[in-house]
């Protein structure tokens, strides 16, 4: 099978549904001809001008309010807005109307908007280009929230996003950008709500969201050496979340870590953990552990930086811990 | 209100002992009657059992598995499952602190900058004061549930997790241990064998052991003891076994030789004014060796009778600790086993051991002018000696006297 | 009193039947916000309700030259604007009672009317993105190749907001044909528009961005109606977005139930009552011979049955069941995978 990066992959998912359907268009600063600041649009403009690669201004509130606006009057707007952390300025517009117009209509308007940005700390990006901030539409009523791992899943659930008629915020951590991976070339479609099993394991289920991911895997086969069998569970998608593979990989190991980049306080693992307690409590031979990015704004000087994030290192460590419970 | 476990007072002379297994351990629920730990008084071992129930509390400077303590030195508590034993009170009020400050602002502050690895990820929680500590032994979920498929009774498993917390795996482990001694002849090592053993050992290791060994013409010997049988028979008492007859005759031997009568005591050598033979016993549960104490003054109908009792009363496990100490001499008797000689092990403090053999006819030169070959009772004698008390030739001697009055026993009565 | 000559002549531009039909529009808007505001004060209503008593004419004017695909998105005192749109007094009121007959199903209230099948895209309880909406969907309007525009009406409180900024400057860039209506009814709850901003001409603002922009009397019917035209056709064939600022005045308070005094005089709020919009309408064409008192008493009796109606029929419909009151947040149920 044939390898595309993570980031050729999603654009291969985008070419796809703007060629099947023509009133997808995307919107941005600097998706037009420049091809998108993470290349996200690139050889597209050629295709399909200015319409429909807009390059816009910086009014990220704006362009939220405008795309919705025309979410909601036939077409099917992607906004990218670059970086997660741009797309603060929008929150009002994606909170107050963007996940409440289906509902405030009682669903005579659909809402099919994607909500695209680059996540995640590293390379020195500081604290103004290194946000996650999930947690604040995986909280609320709404919102789709995807964060594909590999470049096969990118591809696969970003055309699931396009042709979804609810808001979904869609986000791509910087670190797996360049990763490869193989992806199919036949069309394929990943639905919503299913957990991919990245290792099977039984002494211990490890939940990894996003770049955690591949750092999970290589802790598993540090830990394999150990005579250590770890489970590894991409969840794909947070909203809706997979807590059925979940609670069967639980039932099958009663031990379970949820490695997250982003904040501790209400985030995925604390949601997983009150879910998996109500449902699985005499599974667990240990309580639930989490293991997340520490609670403060992303440093700029690098070893600060690698100070804030689970490493590898720190990940094999959180599963001997929670062995030892 | 805590009560206190502490070592019991077990023998009419003891003054002090040591624990050599917790059968119950910290947080258990114990119940009255119910064993919690064995005791070491010399070579009998003595499970000690709960005076009230409750839970359990072993603090963590108990004194330590075969340490002596004094008796009436406490051990542990008995406390009731709401409340705290008094050692551990003043551990708790500490890391609890009343006020904001103090330890339990450790727990407030986010450790922001950590080394890689060391991620901390707790929420900014806020002190409200004392959050109550179970003190109940505790189970996983997760370990109920399988313990309650197996059949395993959770709360007598040992519990591997952090926090002594019972996991899954303690309980499969249990199971399988339970399956384990249900399908194979294996049985753990007792606290008696294991005690035995090592009793053993140090004797091995810190004596340095001689074995002489001889062969003895017992033929007289035995027909004295057809006599006695043949005289007994009319008034029914109990016959004397071999080694009631070589108790007597070494107990007299050992009064001409009294070095080896004796014991190594730091740096001095101590010769006990009577003799006190050790019988050792082979029982169900382990060597026992019981003792016959003033054995010159006791005649050997007396020795007979005492010790017939001592070796059902071992065999019975049944033997009083008293009686299984202060001997200053053993005779260890395998002839029945059809053994000739062997490297007894000598039984500390003692310095010397004698090992019988079996008697045997065999043919040997009885006049060695003529060479005249006859067939004789004979019995092999090892005696082993400890080297730093007792010289080689002195040993032999002794030896050669224990011999002389097994080949002539009329001699026991004119000495 | 003789109206002017200019007045009469704008009148005379167009026919009875458009007069009459802006009359009674305008007629109706103001009869169903009283009946209103007298149901709020019966309890009848249990949320917010701002009336639009005194601007009938600018969602009259403008709605009038739109078609049912054309679509407008409003603020929170858009129960005119609803009503100029297609929505039936019904459905106005009986939304407002909670009713599940009402427009949103009893899901939204005043401030989030929706009647999608008549192009009423939303009343709003934030202020600033009707700017923004109305102009995604003359976005799509734009892409999809149709002609149909978006109107938002927005009041004076909106035009500082950073919503008007970002949404006026991409619908020029853009040349997006959306109609911006402000209603500047001089006053953001109790603030005065000319104590906020330097700039107290909201027409003025349009060429800073690059389109036109249109001051009109909002309390003229016609004016607005022409002004709207204008814009309309000058959207619906691709020369981009007008700001059409329509100065007016609201005589009742905020929003019902609050006070109406203090931040004006009782002597501003009579003066321009005299400017009433109806009164002023039936005036003109009073005056210019158009029409006869016999057409006004007519429009009015039957405008008074019809909110009658309304009024019963909201109060006797049903409420909505409360076991609905967790579908349509997503566009499929819960747990349903899309492939």
């Amino acid at each position: 099978m044939r390898e595309l990066t993570y980031t050729a992959a999603a654009r291969e998912g985008l070419a796809e549904e703007m060629a099947r359907d023509s009133t997808v268009f995307v919107v941005g600063e600097g998706v037009g001809t420049r091809g998108g600041n993470f290349n996200t649009t690139v050889g597209l403009f050629d295709l399909y001008g200015p319409e429909r690669l807009r390059d816009t201004p910086i009014s990220e509130r704006g362009f939220t309010g405008l795309c919705t606006g025309a979410a909601m009057t036939g077409t099917r707007p992607v906004v990218d807005y670059m970086f997660i952390d741009f797309a603060l300025d929008a929150l009002g517009e994606l909170i107050n109307q963007t996940a409440k117009i289906q509902y405030m209509s009682d669903g005579r308007l659909k809402m099919p908007i994607v909500l695209r940005a680059c996540m995640g700390l590293g390379n020195s990006a500081a604290t103004h280009h290194s946000g996650s901030y999930y947690p604040l539409f995986t909280h609320l009523p709404g919102f789709r929230v995807v964060v594909p791992a590999t470049p096969r899943d990118a591809k696969g659930l970003l055309k699931t996003s396009i042709r979804c008629d609810d808001p979904v915020i869609f986000l791509e951590h910087r670190s797996l950008l360049g990763s490869k991976g193989a992806v199919p070339e036949e069309e394929y479609l990943i639905p919503f709500g299913q957990a991919a099993i990245a290792r099977e394991g039984k002494d211990i289920s490890l939940v990894a969201i996003s770049s955690m991911l591949p750092k999970a895997l290589e802790a598993a086969n540090t830990l394999a050496g150990e005579g250590v069998q770890v489970e590894v569970i991409d969840p794909r998608t947070l909203a809706p979340l997979d807590i059925d593979t979940i609670l069967r990989s639980v039932h099958k190991t009663g031990r379970l870590l949820v490695a997250d980049e982003t904040f501790a306080p209400c985030a995925i693992g604390a949601e997983i953990a009150a879910q998996v307690m109500v449902r699985a409590f005499d599974d667990l031979d240990a309580p639930v552990h989490r293991l997340n990015g520490a609670h403060v704004p992303a440093p700029y000087s690098a070893p600060l930086e690698a100070a804030i994030v689970p490493n590898v290192r720190a990940i094999e460590q959180a599963i001997r811990d929670l062995l030892a419970e | 209100m805590a009560v206190e476990v502490v070592m019991p007072k077990l023998g009419w002379n003891m003054e002090q002992g040591h624990v050599v297994e917790w059968l119950k351990h910290d947080g258990d629920v114990v119940q009255t009657g119910e064993a919690i730990f064995t005791v070491e008084t010399d070579k009998a071992l003595t499970d000690v059992e709960a005076l009230e129930s409750g839970v359990l509390r072993i603090p963590a400077d108990t004194p330590g598995i075969g340490e002596d303590v004094p008796i009436g030195a406490v051990l542990a508590y008995v406390v009731r499952p709401d409340e705290a034993a008094s050692f551990e009170q003043a551990a708790i009020s500490a890391a609890m602190g009343g006020d904001v400050g103090g330890s339990s602002a450790q727990a407030l502050e986010h450790d922001a900058t950590v080394m890689s690895g060391e991620l901390v990820t707790s929420v900014g929680n806020v002190p409200g004061g004392q959050v109550p500590v179970s003190t109940a032994p505790a189970a996983s979920p997760r370990a109920c549930r399988v313990a309650a498929e197996l059949g395993v009774e959770w709360s007598k498993v040992r519990g591997s997790g952090r926090t002594g917390r019972i996991v899954e795996r303690d309980v499969r482990a249990a199971a399988e241990t339970a399956q384990r001694s249900a399908d194979s002849e294996k049985t753990p090592v007792t606290p008696v064998r294991r005690l035995i053993g090592q009793r053993m050992v140090d004797s091995a290791r810190t004596v340095a052991a001689v074995t002489l060994t001889t062969d003895a013409d017992a033929t007289e010997l035995v027909r004295l003891r057809t006599q006695m049988k043949t005289a007994l028979a009319k008034t029914g008492g109990t016959v004397p076994a071999y080694h009631d007859l070589l108790t007597r005759l070494t107990a007299l031997a050992l009064l001409e030789h009294p070095e080896l009568n004796a014991s190594l005591d730091g740096d001095q050598i101590v010769r006990h004014p009577s003799v006190h033979m050790g019988i050792a016993v082979e029982t169900e549960r382990a060597l026992l060796v019981p003792v016959i104490r003033e054995v010159p003054g006791k005649s050997v109908q007396q020795i007979a009778v005492e010790s017939a009792r001592l070796i059902e009363q071992a065999r019975a496990g049944a033997v009083a600790a008293d009686d299984l100490r202060g001997s200053t001499f053993t005779i260890s008797n395998l002839g029945m086993y059809g053994i000739d000689a062997f490297t007894p092990i000598i039984n500390l403090p003692e310095c010397a051991i004698l090992g019988m053999g079996r008697i045997a006819s065999r043919p040997v030169v009885v006049d060695e002018a003529t060479e005249a070959v006859a067939v004789r009772k004979m019995m092999a004698l090892s005696l082993t000696f400890d080297h730093r008390v007792v010289d080689g030739a002195t040993a032999a001697r002794f030896l050669q006297r224990v011999v002389e009055f097994v080949v002539q026993p009329v001699l026991w009565m004119i000495r | 009193m003789t109206p002017q000559t200019a007045e009469t002549e704008s009148a005379r531009r167009h026919s009875k039947d458009e007069l009459l039909a802006f009359y009674r529009q305008m007629l109706e808007i103001r009869r169903c916000e009283e009946q209103l505001a007298r149901a709020y004060q019966q309890g009848l209503i249990p949320g917010a309700c701002h009336t639009y008593v005194g601007q009938e004419a600018i969602a009259t004017g403008v709605c009038a030259r739109l078609r049912t695909d054309d679509t407008v998105y409003s603020t929170h005192r858009g129960h005119g604007h609803a009503l100029a749109k297609g929505v039936p007094p019904r459905e106005l009121i009986a939304e407002l009672f909670g009713k599940i007959t009402g427009c949103s199903h009893g899901r939204g209230g005043s401030m989030h009317l929706f009647a999608p099948e008549l192009g009423m895209l939303g009343t709003s309880g934030i202020v600033g993105p009707s700017i923004l909406m109305a102009a995604g969907a003359g976005y799509s309007f734009h892409l999809l190749r149709t002609d149909r525009v978006s109107v938002a009406f927005f009041g004076d409180g909106a035009v500082n907001n950073g919503a008007f900024h970002e949404g006026m400057n991409m619908a020029a860039a853009w040349e997006l044909p959306v109609l911006f209506v402000c209603e500047n009814n001089q006053f953001a709850t109790e603030v005065p528009f000319a104590t906020v901003t330097r700039n107290a001409s909201v027409a003025s603002r349009g060429p800073a961005y690059g389109l036109p922009g249109v001051e009109v009397d909002g309390n003229d019917v016609v004016a607005v109606y022409e002004a709207a035209g204008e814009a309309v056709r000058r959207a619906r064939s691709g020369g981009g977005p007008t700001l059409l600022e329509c100065k007016t005045y609201r005589t009742r308070a905020h929003s019902e139930g609050m006070r109406d005094d203090g931040y004006r005089t009782r002597e501003e709020v009579a003066a321009w009552k005299e400017r009433c919009p109806i009164k002023l309408l039936q005036e003109r064409m009073l005056a210019a011979g158009i029409a006869g008192e016999g057409d006004f008493a007519a429009i009015e009796s039957s405008v008074a049955a019809v909110v009658a109606d309304a009024y019963e029929f909201a109060q006797a419909s049903p409420w909505p069941d409360a076991a609905t009151a967790t579908d349509h947040l997503f566009s499929v149920p819960e747990g349903a995978t899309r492939a």
